[in-house]
Parts: structure tokens; C-alpha cells; sequence
């Protein structure tokens, strides 16, 4: 097992080569100078040039690179162009938001997501079926911005039960940090539930096929028995995967979400920074969710080996 | 009613017969009808199907593929994947209970527990993610007052009692780390597990290579010796039948055109296609000239004559067997076949 993990971050390595190469060269494609953003109104070549040479913007480009990564290796991403606070400390004070809003949205998706699937496969072709399928297509063509503005008009606006926009720190006041997240974790969790209960139900209908269920009926175990031990942990393989991807994109940041509920996460510190042409942080940040997504593909690798016996011994 | 009083007559006109049930049968299947939604109307895949098993005794029910033996098995179980299988007839009486008109639940306390059953595909019959231990253990759990420890040691012993290697180890492996006759002995030590009265084996040895095939008939017939439990073994293999039946049930089509007494099935089949199978077995002492085959192939539902269902495969059918079904008609004490002209030499002698 350890070797299996072991050989899954050395295949990871070269990955994280080629983003940070795509990372850095996406950089100097954008169009736009960025001294000519930090200097403003004055023009003086004299500024340009020693902002250029402060930035070290006049080296060849492989060597900016390897300047770049080998400090952003020490965990310096440099210092923000707009701000001048450091882009790690930067990207640390927005971390946490959005961890926190990644795990309560895949905890809307998953309670959502799983109990509909399976209910839906077990009364295959029924109204209870149809209803759950047609709410799981809604849920996935509703864009999450309308989403969100329609909760905001109704729950924020006319009842006044949840906070609309802004954060508070869980260390400041716990309570009111959930009643603010609760929305647009909602809002976030049940597009991935949509997903997640057509997978849950695919795989819930294809195992409840097989001969093992008939084996296990064949036993006299009670259905919900056959259901939730038999067939739910063999059509769980592929939906712990699938979780695990969609959690990493949730690590990338919900920009649209962010921005309608004005939640300082990566999503909104990623908008500003393209916006002021802030290159520092574009490139710590995407770099930072790209080695996120690297490590949420490794954990699926594992967690893949481990929800399933077979692949044990191969591993 | 005449089924009544043939099985009333039958003790009597032969009461030294060994097979002749003297107490009620253990399983007493009587007229089963199952119909598949969609099927032509009328069509039914296992059709009128009757015969009984008594305690401690093999029956064993012989056809070819689609014949319907599965079919049959898994709606006395109530396996059933219903839809699209629905059954439209019968009656299945079990010790006393009618097992067709049980509830979902009663049902499930009698499966694993009192009747119980051992399947074609041993590769795919056991869950991949749980180990062997486990799975026995949770079959006795369900059905007996114990503790899980105390199911794993059952589960144990069981795997001794199968002739599992390593037992001990055994119990903590997975499926995939076993071949596949050891994998049918994990389905037979689960089915079992819990003694029960009936065993149902559907085909336990087609998927295994032709060396384990003896090796785990021969299990199950001496675990079957050792507990008492009575069996229905469904095959196409006419040497296993030979040797382990007390009483045989030929289907064709859906139907069962000839049943009784191993000895009387063999030495004087009565239908057409039991005398057609019978040619058709490879023998080692007389090869002269080809094997016989029974020509043409089982009719698809939508072509299903009206009659007798072997109508266009039979060399002495008419217009009578096309046109009407036989009864399943005793022809001797304990022997029946569905045919309206057996027994043959009486009828067709100049044919035959």
C-alpha cells in the first residue's frame, strides 16, 4: 500500500512540473504590462525601469521561471504587485474560507446526493424515481448564480432568516459563521448532489444486478440489509472517486458564488488579481489549486485501492 | 382432482416402493405457472410445472438451456426478479406453508434458513468486498440467536466441514483471492450454514473446470448424507443425474414432461424427448455410427405450438399434440410423462 502511494506522488511530480510551467507561461501570455499598472499616471522610464528590475521582469524568461519556482519551492510566491503583502499570506488568510466552504458544500452534496440516488435506483421506474431525476436535472441546469440570487431575494431579503453576503470568522462567532456559509454551501452543494445522485443511481442499478445480490437475498437478509451493505458498498467505488474530484474543484474556489455572497475565498481573491493584473498572485493561486486538484486526484487513487479488496493485492 | 387420486393410488398399488412418499412431501410444487411481462399470450415460461421432494431425498430436474429449471428454482426461493417474471399459478407447499403466498418477510426468514441455495457462477455469487468469514457469519446471524464471534466460529467450521485448506485463513480472505471450485465451496458452507431442510442447487458445477466438477458433487452429496437435508439439483448433465437422484423431472420448454423414479426415468423413459436425451448421452462401450441428436431446436415463445410443446421436434407427433396439451398422465405407479401417446410401444409400437 505504501509503495502504491509512494509510486502515485512520483507519477505526480511530473504533473506538477507541467502546470507550474503552464502556470508561469499563461503569466506572459496575458496581454498588459504590469508595470505600467503599478506605476499609474507617471511614465518616467526611470520608475518603469527600476519597477522592472525590482520585478526582475527584464531576465530572460526560463530564468524568471526558475527564480520563481525555486522560491516558490522555500514557500515565498512573492509579494503581491497591488497590495505589497506577501502572495503565501495572502493565499493562507483566504485558505481556510475556502476549505470551509468546499467541506459544507460536500456535505449538502453528499446528504443530499447518495440517500437520493439510492432511494431512486431501488424504485427504479417509479414516482419517486421520476421525481428525484427530474429535481437532479434542475438542479444541474439551474445556474448557481440565479440560485444564489433567488435564496438571497427570498430567505435574506422578504424572511430575513440568514445573513446575505459577507463572512465572520468561525473564531469570532461560530454560529453566525454557519448562518452566513449555509446558503452558499446550499447553493454550491446541490449542483454537485445533482451529479453525484445520477452517479449514486447508476451504479446502485447496475450492482443490484449482480449475482451477489442474489446471493445475499438468497441468505434471507432483509432488503435494507442487501441494500445498504451489499449493494451500496460496491457502487460506493466509483462515487468515492467521483467525490473526491468534485471536492478538489470546490478546493479551486466557487468564483460566481464567492462574488454573489462577497465570501473572500479563492474564487474572489482570484477575480481581483486577474482583474488588477496581479500577476504574483494569479500564479500563486492557480498554482495552489492545481497542486490542491493534484493531491485530491492522489487521495482518489487511494481511496479507490481502499474502498476496493480486489485492487489490494494489485496495489 | 385426478392428480389428488392418483397420489392417493400410488402408495397402494405399490407399497414396497421406497419413493413412494408416505408422509406428506417436504416441497409439494403443484401447477407452477411463471410468465415473463412481454412474453406472447399465453407463453408461459415455466408453465403447469408440478413435482414434489421428500425429506432427505434428491430430486433432480433435467433440461436443456431456457428450459426453464432457473426459471423455476428461483420463484420457489423468491428470486424472482419480478418485473418482468411474474408467477400466474400454483401452489408450492412447504412443509405446510405455501411458499408462493407467504409475505416478503416470511419468506426471507424461511430463505438461508430452512430451504437455501447454491448457484451456477461461483466467480460472481460471493461480494467482492466483503471477506468469507463475514459472509457465512452474516447468513447465521440473520436467522439464528448468536453472536457475531460465535457465527464466525459456525462460519469456520463450515469452511472444515467443505474441505476448505487453511480454513482459518480462509475466513479472513476475499473472493478474488480464491478459485473457483474453493469459491462454490464457500457458496455451499453458506448454504448450510444454518441446516436447512431443503437445498436448491442450481447447476453448482457447469462453471467449474470438468476435475472439481466430481470433487464438489461429491461434497454435496456427502454433506447432504451427513445433515439429512433434502435436494433439488437442477442439471443437463444426465451421468450426475444417474448417479445422485432418487427421483428425476424432465423439462422441456417450460414444462415438465416426464417425471418419477431415477431407475424408471432411465430403464423405460416414457416421452419422446427423455427417450431423445437418453440417445443422446456419449457412451464409452457402444460407439457405432453417430450420436443421436433430438433434430431442431426449441421453438422461440412466439412459434410455441398450442399443444404439446415438443409437437415439432417429435417423430410420432400429429395433429392431436399440436392442436391439444397432454396432461402430465401416470402411466405407471410414481411415473408420469406428458404425452398422449405413453407409453409409446403400447401406441406406436409399429413406429418405434
Amino acid at each position: 500500500m505504501l509503495r502504491y502511494i509512494g509510486r502515485r506522488i512520483l507519477i505526480a511530480i511530473p504533473t506538477l512540473i507541467i502546470v507550474s510551467i503552464m502556470v508561469f507561461a499563461l503569466q506572459k501570455l496575458l496581454p498588459g504590462d504590469p508595470v505600467l499598472t503599478m506605476a499609474g499616471e507617471e511614465r518616467d522610464p526611470q520608475v518603469l525601469a527600476y519597477l522592472r528590475e525590482k520585478y526582475r521582469l527584464d531576465d530572460p524568461i526560463p530564468v524568471q521561471y526558475f527564480a520563481w519556482i525555486g522560491s516558490a519551492l522555500t514557500g515565498n510566491l512573492g509579494i503581491s504587485l497591488r497590495t505589497d503583502i506577501p502572495v503565501l499570506e495572502l493565499i493562507l488568510s483566504k485558505l481556510p474560507v475556502t476549505i470551509e466552504l468546499a467541506i459544507m458544500a460536500m456535505i449538502v452534496a453528499l446528504a443530499i446526493g447518495i440517500p437520493a440516488g439510492i432511494i431512486s435506483a431501488v424504485r427504479k421506474g417509479t414516482a419517486v424515481d421520476y421525481t428525484a431525476n427530474v429535481i437532479a436535472l434542475s438542479g444541474l441546469s439551474i445556474p448557481n448564480f440565479w440560485l444564489g440570487i433567488m435564496l438571497i431575494m427570498l430567505i435574506s431579503v422578504r424572511w430575513k432568516l440568514l445573513p446575505a453576503s459577507g463572512y465572520v470568522p468561525p473564531t469570532e462567532d461560530l454560529w453566525l459563521n454557519i448562518k452566513t456559509m449555509l446558503m452558499p454551501a446550499f447553493v454550491l452543494g446541490t449542483g454537485l448532489a445533482a451529479s453525484l445522485m445520477r452517479h449514486t443511481r447508476s451504479a446502485m442499478l447496475g450492482v443490484m444486478r449482480s449475482d451477489y445480490i442474489r446471493t445475499a437475498r438468497a441468505k434471507g437478509l432483509l432488503s435494507r440489509k442487501v441494500i445498504l451493505k451489499h449493494a451500496l458498498r460496491n457502487a460506493l467505488v466509483p462515487i468515492v472517486t467521483l467525490s473526491t474530484l468534485l471536492f478538489g474543484e470546490l478546493l479551486a474556489g466557487a468564483v460566481l458564488t464567492e462574488q454573489i455572497f462577497t465570501i473572500p475565498g479563492f474564487g474572489k481573491l482570484i477575480v481581483d488579481a486577474v482583474f488588477n493584473r496581479d500577476y504574483a498572485v494569479v500564479q500563486g493561486v492557480v498554482l495552489c489549486t492545481a497542486v490542491g486538484f493534484i493531491f485530491m486526484n492522489l487521495l482518489a487513487d487511494v481511496l479507490y485501492v481502499l474502498v476496493n479488496p480486489r485492487l489490494r493485492h494489485a496495489a | 382432482m385426478g392428480r389428488e387420486a392418483a397420489r392417493q393410488l400410488a402408495p397402494q398399488s405399490n407399497p414396497t416402493r421406497e419413493t413412494a412418499p408416505s408422509a406428506p412431501p417436504l416441497l409439494d410444487v403443484q401447477g407452477l405457472s411463471v410468465r415473463f411481462d412481454g412474453a406472447p399470450k399465453g407463453v408461459n415460461v415455466v408453465d403447469d410445472v408440478s413435482f414434489s421432494v421428500s425429506k432427505g431425498k434428491t430430486l433432480c430436474i433435467v433440461g436443456e438451456s431456457g428450459c426453464g429449471k432457473s426459471v423455476t428454482s428461483l420463484a420457489l426461493m423468491g428470486l424472482l426478479p419480478t418485473p418482468p417474471a411474474r408467477i400466474v399459478a400454483g401452489a408450492a407447499v412447504f412443509d405446510g406453508q405455501d411458499l408462493l403466498t407467504l409475505s416478503e418477510r416470511e419468506r426471507s426468514d424461511l430463505r438461508g434458513d430452512r430451504i437455501a441455495m447454491i448457484f451456477q457462477e461461483p466467480m460472481t455469487s460471493l461480494n467482492p468486498a466483503f471477506t468469507i468469514g463475514d459472509q457465512i457469519a452474516e447468513g447465521i446471524v440473520r436467522h439464528r440467536k448468536v453472536s457475531k464471534a460465535e457465527a464466525m466460529e459456525r462460519a469456520l467450521d463450515m469452511l472444515r466441514k467443505v474441505r476448505i485448506p487453511a480454513p482459518e485463513k480462509r475466513l479472513r480472505a476475499y473472493p478474488h483471492e480464491m478459485s473457483g471450485g474453493m469459491r462454490q465451496r464457500v457458496m455451499i458452507a453458506m448454504a448450510l450454514a444454518n441446516d436447512p431442510q431443503l437445498l436448491i442447487a442450481d447447476e453448482p458445477t457447469t462453471a467449474l473446470d470438468v476435475t472439481i466438477q466430481a470433487q464438489i458433487l461429491t461434497l454435496i452429496r456427502r454433506l447432504q448424507e451427513e445433515t439429512g437435508t433434502a435436494m433439488i439439483l437442477i442439471t443437463h448433465d444426465l451421468g450426475v443425474v444417474a448417479e445422485v437422484a432418487d427421483e428425476v423431472a424432465v423439462m422441456y420448454a417450460g414444462r415438465v414432461v416426464e417425471s418419477g423414479p431415477v431407475e424408471a426415468i432411465f430403464d423405460d423413459p416414457q416421452h419422446p424427448y427423455t427417450i431423445g436425451l437418453m440417445g443422446s448421452v456419449p457412451s464409452l462401450g457402444r460407439r457405432q455410427g453417430r450420436l443421436a441428436t433430438i433434430r431442431g431446436t426449441v421453438p422461440p415463445a412466439e412459434l410455441m405450438p398450442k399443444g404439446c410443446r415438443f409437437t415439432p421436434r417429435c417423430p410420432f407427433s400429429d395433429g392431436h399434440c399440436a392442436n391439444d396439451p397432454p396432461p402430465l398422465a401416470e402411466i405407471r405407479p410414481g411415473h408420469r410423462a406428458r404425452c398422449w401417446y405413453a407409453p409409446l410401444e403400447l401406441h406406436r409400437g409399429a413406429a418405434s
